[in-house]
């Protein structure tokens, strides 16, 4: 098991945001947690890349208990967040979010190789790698902030809703790179409101709601279950 | 829909007319009478500026109010009427506040009234100047006539430049050809060819060398004034400009600095007198340790606490060093004096050029740390912080550890500054260190550029070379200030010499070798500006 999670509690104050869940990340894997506005889903991810702390509960990475790890460190060991609302540092150039996104790595001629390795899976930032990364469009930022995450080598990349106001389009052009990053060996954790593009891809998922998981299964099983239809799928 | 042209030149009239009447009751009409006076080589040296360099004053006024009215409306084929027109009727308006402020004041001082009981700046000279020297109603009058008359020829021919095709053509092939020359691939061969820059260097350290021997005490003390607070602006940058968290007590640093050096070498109140070099070293590494100790606590909390507590850290240490209960230890409200000078190999090496020299090169020291680190792995990690904290921490950056790197240099860099300042003054006090010390190198640093060495040295030279040169607005300072920041604000919100990310550099070069230059155009585009792009 890659990552797995047990009774995970995290207060923001008073407010009980996380009311301890269990879930798990395979190797591999491409796993989902769905849910709507406020379920708790970016408080998860936060928590597991180490800049919430859980007041209880046990978070393992590669068998080693993470949940009192500084962000840095996690880093290191091979979670990458790509954090939502497509997080780049705008005033920089392209090549320099890449920069920053290898910031563990101090060999100036592996970030070189890696930057120019990420350009060849997004032709189009090596198109863009001068421009000031605030004025690409948004799906090409979105492009950026996953492309940063791929340059610190990540075996579990964490990925807080890349669909996030992109066009129809745009979401299964990211969806695409998102499971051709998963078949090159990098597990993924993904979070979504896009419950159905989410599913379609994911081989396992969970449902959070109010900060308890009241749901699981395989992509394809809550893509036909009634209740995450009516809920998060618009049907009737 | 477009505004009449009279409803704009009453607007802008309005505005200039509040500006003028606010000039006259501080007192900054004879001011800027005065500064004519100056610029044109009369300087008045007693008592008030010659009638001529006030109505000059009055005139620009005019001028400036009457261009900027005619500045809108600039098309159609009534354009011309239409900014003539509020040009006119701008001045009108101006004027007649002018003129009424005028006769009040004229009417006032006539009477044997002296209103400096209510306005400071409101002498009767003033008054009498402001009205021509005239009485109430004659003085009232001229103004008026003096302000639309001025106001209505400049935007006559602010009009007639702007239509004007000849003009124009003019403009735009002296303005082509400057742009030619400077963007010439000569100009940039030169620009970037090894030899030239040395050469630049050598001229640069020539006139470095030559000048402090040749231009006298005063220039000396004018200018190392600003390299000090350059010193200053460059250490503030880098917990400020680069990890962006805002210092307001920087002072705190720099009167550190100061009174650690000051107490190690003067003769009062411990007699210590250790040498120049290793005072210096210690005042620098307390200033650090300070910056570091006030970070601890803070700097892993987010939002403006360090510039609240920092200002608070300073007031205390002005107050404590102000403190008769120190005064045994720090010398009290009346400061430490005979400072220890510096010294080279036994000898003593203190005149005024040699201090220049110290100051210059302590510049040039810092200025090398702070380019050396804007380019640095930390110094990338500090912008990408300024930036966005939450995705620097999730990058891998050690948030905590950054911010208090930074604050603890900028700390000791202050306390450089505070050394040599104490130092070169052979005095420190508590008067030395207040917080307009701070103030001024924030708004310096803002002034110049934030994030851009460069623009610090414009910044300093700017703020505190002019004002010393300037001698007769230092009363003014704070409006100027004020002015002069929103100002900043309006027209160039990153300073001055705004600072550059380094961008169009770094992967062209090999992009070209390693790579298929047909499968990318973007050798091409690395020129193009954002969003032309496409």
């Amino acid at each position: 098991m890659l990552l797995s999670i047990e009774n995970l509690q995290v207060y923001y104050g008073a407010i009980h945001a996380l009311q301890g869940i269990h879930f798990s990340v395979e190797k591999g894997e491409i796993v989902a947690l769905i849910g709507a506005n406020g379920a708790g889903k970016s408080t998860t991810l936060n928590t597991i890349s180490g800049i919430l702390r859980p007041r209880e509960g046990k978070i393992s990475f590669d068998g080693q208990e993470i949940q009192q790890t500084p962000p840095q460190d996690i880093v290191r060991k091979g979670i990458i967040q790509v954090p939502e609302g497509r997080k780049i540092f705008g005033r920089m150039a392209v090549w320099e979010n890449l920069e920053m996104g290898a910031y563990t790595q101090k060999d100036r001629a592996v970030i070189k190789r890696d930057v120019e390795s990420v350009f060849d899976r997004f032709p189009r930032l090596r198109e863009r790698r001068n421009q000031l990364s605030g004025t690409l469009s948004g799906g090409e930022q979105q492009m950026l902030a996953i492309a940063r995450g791929l340059m610190a080598h990540p075996t579990l990349l964490l990925l807080d809703e890349p669909s996030m106001g992109l066009s129809p389009l745009l979401v299964e052009q990211i969806f695409d790179i998102i499971q051709d990053i998963n078949e090159q060996g990098t597990s993924i954790l993904l979070v979504e409101q896009n419950a159905q593009m989410a599913l379609a891809i994911a081989d396992r998922a969970y449902v959070l709601e109010t900060g308890k998981i009241v749901m699981q299964g395989t992509g394809d099983d809550l893509l036909e279950d009634k209740s995450v239809i009516e809920a998060y799928l618009g049907g009737h | 829909m477009r505004t009449s042209p009279v409803r704009n030149g009453i607007q802008t009239g309005t505005i200039f007319g509040i500006i003028m009447v606010m000039m006259f009751l501080i007192g900054f009409t004879v001011i800027g009478a005065e500064l004519i006076g100056k610029i044109l080589g009369n300087p008045s040296i007693s008592g008030m500026p010659d009638l001529i360099y006030f109505v000059i004053f009055m005139i620009l006024v005019g001028v400036w109010c009457g261009v900027s009215a005619a500045k809108r409306p600039l098309y159609g084929p009534d354009s011309v009427k239409d900014a003539v027109l509020a040009g006119l009727s701008a001045g009108a308006i101006c004027g007649l506040c002018a003129a009424v402020t005028g006769f009040i004041f004229g009417s006032v001082a006539a009477n044997h009234i002296d209103v400096r009981a209510y306005l400071v700046s409101v002498s009767p000279e003033s008054i009498s100047m402001f009205t021509f020297n005239q009485n109430p109603t004659l003085g009232a009058l001229a103004l008026f006539g003096v302000m639309t008359l001025s106001s209505f020829l400049s935007a006559l021919v602010a009009v007639e430049v702007r239509t004007s095709q000849k003009i124009r053509t003019m403009i735009e092939n002296t303005s082509g050809s400057i742009s030619e020359t400077v963007h010439s691939q000569r100009i940039s061969d030169l620009l970037n060819n090894k030899y030239a820059r040395y050469g630049f260097y050598l001229i640069v350290a020539i006139a470095l060398i030559i000048l402090p021997r040749t231009w006298g005490g005063y220039w000396n003390y004018v200018f190392g004034t600003v390299g000090i607070y350059i010193i200053l602006g460059l250490g503030l940058n880098i917990i400020t400009g680069w990890a962006g968290q805002l210092v307001i007590g920087y002072v705190a640093f720099f009167a550190i600095g100061a009174y650690t050096f000051a107490l190690l070498t003067a003769p009062v109140p411990h007699n210590l007198l250790w040498n120049f070099w290793i005072a210096l070293a210690l005042g620098i590494v307390v200033a650090g340790i300070s910056g570091l100790l006030i970070g601890l606590p803070i700097l892993n909390l987010r939002g403006d606490y360090l510039a609240i507590v920092t200002l608070g850290f300073s007031e205390i240490i002005r107050i404590l060093l102000k403190s008769d209960l120190l005064t045994t230890f720090t010398g009290g409200p009346r400061g430490v004096h005979d400072v220890g000078g510096p010294t080279l190999f036994g000898s003593s090496f203190n005149t005024d050029v040699d201090f220049m020299y110290i100051i210059i090169i302590a510049v040039l020291v810092v200025s090398f740390l702070a380019y050396r680190l804007q380019n640095s792995h930390t110094g990338k990690a500090w912008v990408a912080i300024n930036l966005d904290e939450t995705v620097a921490r999730a990058t891998g950056i050690n948030a905590f550890v950054s911010k208090l790197l930074a604050l603890a240099l900028s700390a000791a860099i202050a306390g450089l500054a505070g050394a040599l300042f104490a130092s070169r003054n052979q005095f420190t006090g508590p008067d030395d260190h207040q917080l307009m010390v701070a103030i001024n190198v924030i708004c310096l640093v803002i002034v110049g550029g934030i994030g851009n060495i460069p623009g610090i040295f414009l910044g300093a030279f700017a703020l505190k070379g002019l004002p010393e040169i300037l001698r007769e607005i230092e009363n003014y300072r704070m409006l100027v200030f004020g002015i002069l920041l929103i100002v900043m604000m309006r027209l160039r919100p990153e300073g001055f010499l705004p600072a550059k990310r380094p961008v169009l550099e770094k992967f062209t070069a090999d992009q070209r070798s390693s790579t298929d230059p047909a499968s990318h155009p973007g050798n091409l585009e690395t020129n193009t500006p954002p969003g032309k792009g496409k």
